[in-house]
């Protein structure tokens, strides 16, 4: 609690002097607060891929930077940067979940088949498909793996192309959540 | 789909980018609230206080309709304005107090049911009252808008929306003053439909103007 306390000095005091002007205290200052902006971006990113987590990252940086002047000195730091936070981390999550659900169907044909074996040994490529339903997990190991198409890994287990590449996407996506994990 | 370093990169950017202008919200109130003032005395300069105002202002509905609308404008004016900064919110109930004690007066006339209500309801005046409402509240609107940019309120609606209803009931508060129509039934319904049509595009403004 009371290291808490001095934290909060030390943001309170850096962001004041990098209002006055002090470009050496406001980057100590956005360095500082990082880590905690990530956990919040991290605990509210499910549904995002994480490689996106960086780009949200930055935009609650810019909207810092921005908006700095809206903190009053004789308030305390934590409650103004939080809601800033929340509030630029709920509408970048929104903007980007437009976007990715939109039906992917549209996409189907638009969408480049990944042949890409993702970087990893075989035996964690295994150990990672383990975690993910069967069917989807049939889908990858066909066409990342064994290098068949998407038409052909979708009539092994009844899917039409579409589908079968529509169901590809979604698995690898999940499948680059798990890597982000296990990589941690 | 950045990197971490290109997050560092940002961040020395941002260091080296002067600091952005002040927000003063004293500033944006004070000027808004010359601007309302300004164009109110300028409406009463061409259009004429009510010949028999120090008459009629014996009476209650009379003084009402000029202190509900002002109550509330300042009620809302000052929500606009702990809603102007991230951190700041309000509770909007006691907005609920002034419209009650307006909902109050309507009820009240009713009871005391004599003459013809449908009348009183329409009166002469009702276009006259929702477009001078709606016209004088346009510009400070509009101005009061572009001085909370420089906030970052997290709720832009109900932001946007409150400083129409300030700018709104502020400016009935006035006109008020030049309007000979006296019954609850009356300026209740048309000051409040056109308090609420103001408040309406203060939140579409907000909505568009005040998202950062």
């Amino acid at each position: 609690m009371e290291a808490r306390l001095q934290q909060d000095e030390v943001w309170e005091t850096l962001l004041a002097r990098a209002n006055d002007g002090d470009g050496a205290a406001f980057a100590r200052f956005l360095h500082l607060v990082t880590p905690t902006l990530r956990a919040v971006i991290r605990r509210r990113g499910d549904g995002l891929p994480p490689d996106q987590h960086e780009d949200v990252l930055q935009e609650v940086l810019l909207a810092i930077h921005l908006k700095r002047q809206t903190w009053r000195r004789e308030s305390p730091v934590r409650p103004w940067l939080y809601a800033l936070a929340r509030y630029k981390v709920v509408d970048a999550f929104r903007r980007r979940g437009r976007a990715v659900s939109l039906p992917i169907e549209d996409f189907a044909d638009v969408l480049p088949e990944e042949h890409v074996t993702p970087p990893l040994s075989d035996r964690d490529a295994e150990v990672m498909l383990g975690l993910i339903d069967s069917r989807s997990a049939i889908l990858v190991r066909a066409v990342a793996l064994d290098g068949k198409t998407a038409e052909e890994a979708g009539a092994a287990v009844g899917l039409t192309a579409g589908a079968a590449r529509v169901a590809l996407h979604r698995a690898m996506r999940r499948l680059s959540g798990v890597a982000e994990r296990m990589m941690k | 789909m950045s990197d971490r370093s290109s997050t560092e990169a940002l961040i020395r950017q941002l260091a080296a980018a002067p600091a952005p202008v002040a927000f003063r919200p004293a500033v944006a109130l004070s000027a808004t609230v010359v601007l309302v003032g300004f164009v109110l005395v300028l409406f009463l300069q061409v259009f004429g206080l009510r010949a028999d105002l120090v008459g009629a202002w014996a009476a209650l509905p009379a003084q009402a309709k000029t202190l509900l609308p002002l109550a509330l404008s300042v009620l809302a004016g000052w929500l606009a304005l702990r809603m102007s900064r991230p951190e700041g919110q309000g509770a909007l109930w006691p907005l609920a107090i002034p419209a009650g004690l307006a909902l109050a007066m309507v009820l009240q006339r009713l009871t005391v049911a004599e003459g013809p209500l449908l009348v009183e309801l329409v009166g002469q005046t009702a276009m006259a009252c929702l477009v001078s409402i709606s016209v004088l509240s346009a510009l400070p609107l509009a101005a009061g808008v572009i001085l909370l940019r420089r906030g970052a309120t997290t709720r832009p609606r109900v932001t946007g929306a409150l400083l129409g209803l300030a700018v709104a009931s502020a400016m009935t508060a006035g006109y008020a003053l030049h309007c000979p129509e006296d019954s609850p039934l009356f300026f209740v319904t048309w000051y409040g439909l056109g308090i609420l049509i103001v408040t309406g595009i203060g939140a579409a403004l907000g909505h568009r103007f005040l998202r950062w």
